[in-house]
């Protein structure tokens, strides 16, 4: 018989089912509000000290980026052009850590998707944009998928802790695509390491034409939504729901906890893939070195704070987008270091799955008022 | 050229074999330490500041290593106290690092990335008189610095701290089983505290190496994945001091190596820089295999 080995996601709760709730609840809701508060707050704070440290007003320059992410509407197109990766790398970290498999690589399908996208879409020039795009689309799922393919394999069939191996790939991922550009796909009479641009007809057609938002942007949302309800409705994703909770448990019920871990992975590295391709045929239409802005790990952060939850990831990227988006215009006229973005960015993944403290120190707080009373 | 090639392998191992004999540390104590990139940057800009303010090579070791011991501590103080995942928090910790030295270098020092002090103090090399023109010999202990002798000391020293004393064993029991070793009486909350602060100490140090050491200025990219290295390094040799250091020299060595086949690279940059988290993938299936087999062996 071969029987599966139990994955050690580190939980050592047990499953315990709790009856559907129909309706909107209010102290979930609100629980969730002062999970994601608590981090964000802290940020704001930590980035307070820095700006006051530097010799600037922060609610002057809070406000300045409030103004410059929401103020009209191609400060919010530049917002949500900011978002849509992080709508990818947030839904790809969300939907692995629901299977219960940690994967920090979606910044390496992400990179490696970029390149197989513009390299793909350099030579489809004389194909019809429908198919020109589609086939770049699948080239950068395929990459993500390559990506994720070897931690996934060692995880479900060797047990190898999946965030040493993922978050190792990143940098080989790194490598490997700065070689691939520097021997294969450079462009001619380029100083900097960076392929061609990609055909016109592989060009993903932007919402708002002066703007940059392009259809990527919906392709995100549809997603997002597609996983909101996959979650909920369907066998397999209850399944990832019970086997990222409580794995031993799945197993011992006979739940397909191999099938979810591989698939988690994949599903993962394929949607990382599709951002990467999207950011490739939709912003910057080439693969250069430094193509991805840290949207892999910021997507992490957004997963963790969101809890998985897709209103949760689509707040957070829109938030972190509107960050990276104003930080870089609002630099130009305020004499701020652009590092105020890394710093409440830092701040917020730091905290972001140490809220449990709070819950934990009043509960402990809560028991010894009781133990006072009894006594 | 071999003696060139010693020495710079050597050179540019001490940084990465401090950092990784801290993420050894840490790691025997149960906690992957991530942020070991950021505590090399903490170190290395504490280190240039506060040596170029004093103009003594000596502040600028302490207040380095200093440095990286509590940003070591405020990463551990996450993980531990306020029981958040080391991965994640590490991630943040070297994302927030990276903001705050940057911010600090733009507004208060008004550069972009280099800071370069006129009269930099450097760590003075030891030359071993008699030695030093022994061809190979005299690459290999001639011409170095405290930290790499301070390196050197620390793997036996590490290896016997670790199966002898008091300190070690609790570290590691907390690392092998930290419900069980609580369950005794230890503290293992304040044991992973002190590996933490012990690897950011190290750390430091290792950024210290790569400033003072090696460079003798600043950049917020200097540390160049070293912290990553270090990590590799510490789980090739399954954090076990002597071959976690074996494998940083292999690491440097290929560094090194490439730094001079550079004009006629045969071999990619790009790949071989690649080579460290390669064989930690390698080692990790390896170890997952061995598991798995010997788990079934006692099945059988």
């Amino acid at each position: 018989m071969t029987e599966q080995q139990t994955p050690d996601t580190g939980a050592h709760t047990s499953y315990v089912p709790t009856p559907v709730r129909r309706g909107f609840s209010w102290s979930a809701a609100g629980e969730s509000a002062w999970r994601i508060a608590v981090p964000v707050v802290i940020a704001l704070l930590v980035g307070a000290v820095a700006l006051l440290f530097g010799g600037a007003n922060p609610l002057e320059i809070y406000g300045m980026l409030a103004q410059e992410a929401f103020g009209d509407a191609a400060r919010l197109n530049a917002t949500l052009t900011a978002a849509t990766p992080l709508l990818f790398t947030g839904l790809a970290a969300a939907i692995a850590f629901r299977g219960g498999v940690f994967n920090v690589g979606v910044e390496g399908s992400f990179g490696f998707a970029g390149l197989a996208a513009a390299v793909v879409g350099v030579n489809v020039g004389g194909l019809s944009p429908v198919l020109a795009v589609t086939a770049c689309l699948l080239a950068g799922m395929i990459a993500g998928v390559l990506v994720a393919l070897i931690p996934a394999l060692l995880r479900t069939w060797l047990g190898v802790d999946e965030v040493v191996s993922t978050l190792m790939f990143n940098f080989i991922v790194t490598g490997v695509t700065a070689w691939l550009v520097q021997s294969f796909f450079l462009a001619p009479g380029q100083a900097n390491s960076a392929t061609e641009y990609v055909a016109p007809a592989a060009e993903l057609p932007a919402l708002a034409p002066p703007g940059q938002l392009n259809a990527g942007f919906v392709i995100a949302v549809v997603l997002i939504v597609f996983y909101g309800f996959w979650i909920k409705r369907t066998k397999l994703g209850f399944e990832f729901d019970a086997v990222g909770k409580a794995p031993r448990f799945s197993l011992a019920q006979g739940l397909r906890v191999r099938t979810v871990l591989m698939s988690a992975m994949l599903i993962s590295g394929a949607i990382g893939g599709l951002g990467g391709a999207v950011h490739t045929l939709g912003v910057v239409h080439r693969f250069s070195v430094g193509f991805s802005a840290s949207f892999g790990f910021t997507g992490i952060a957004i997963a963790l704070l969101a809890r998985f939850n897709p209103v949760g990831v689509i707040i957070g990227a829109v938030a972190f987008g509107a960050l990276a988006a104003a930080g870089a215009t609002v630099q130009l006229f305020v004499n701020i270091p652009i590092q105020l973005i890394s710093i409440l960015q830092g701040t917020v993944m730091l905290l972001a799955v140490a809220q449990f403290a709070v819950p934990r120190l009043l509960k402990r707080r809560r028991a010894e008022k009781n133990t006072e009373v009894a006594a | 050229m071999i003696d060139s090639i010693i020495n710079s392998t050597l050179l540019l191992a001490v940084p990465i074999v401090l950092a990784a004999l801290g993420g050894a540390i840490h790691r025997r104590a149960g906690v992957v330490n991530i942020g070991l990139e950021g505590q090399m940057l903490v170190g290395a800009f504490a280190g240039i500041i506060s040596s170029a303010a004093t103009g003594s090579w000596v502040v600028g070791v302490l207040v380095g290593g200093a440095a990286g011991a509590v940003a070591g501590l405020i990463m551990s103080l996450v993980i531990t106290r306020l029981a958040a995942n080391e991965i994640i928090v590490g991630l943040g910790f070297n994302i927030l690092v990276l903001g705050v030295v940057g911010f600090i270098l733009r507004s208060n020092y008004g550069v972009s990335g280099t800071l370069r002090f006129p009269e930099q103090p450097r760590i003075p090399k030891l030359t071993i008189p008699g030695v030093s023109d022994v061809p190979v010999l005299g690459a290999v202990l001639s011409g170095k610095d405290v930290l790499f002798w301070l390196a050197v000391a620390l793997v036996p020293l590490l290896a016997w701290v670790f199966s002898n004393t008091r300190w070690g064993i609790r570290t590691r029991a907390t690392g092998a089983n930290d419900f069980a070793t609580a369950s005794l009486g230890v503290r293992t909350l304040a044991v992973r505290d002190v590996a933490g602060s012990l690897a950011g100490l190290l750390a430091g140090l290792g950024g210290v190496a790569l400033a003072l050491g090696v460079s003798g200025l600043f950049n917020e990219n200097m540390i160049a994945g070293r912290g990553f290295v270090a990590l590799a390094a510490f789980y090739f040799g399954r954090s076990r001091p002597l071959p976690t250091a074996l494998a940083c020299l292999l690491f440097s060595f290929f560094d090194a190596l490439q730094i001079r086949m550079q004009t006629n690279s045969v071999f990619p940059t790009e790949l071989i820089q690649t080579l460290p988290y390669v064989a930690v993938v390698a080692v990790l299936a390896w170890t997952g295999y061995t598991t798995l087999r010997r788990r079934s062996r006692v099945a059988v």
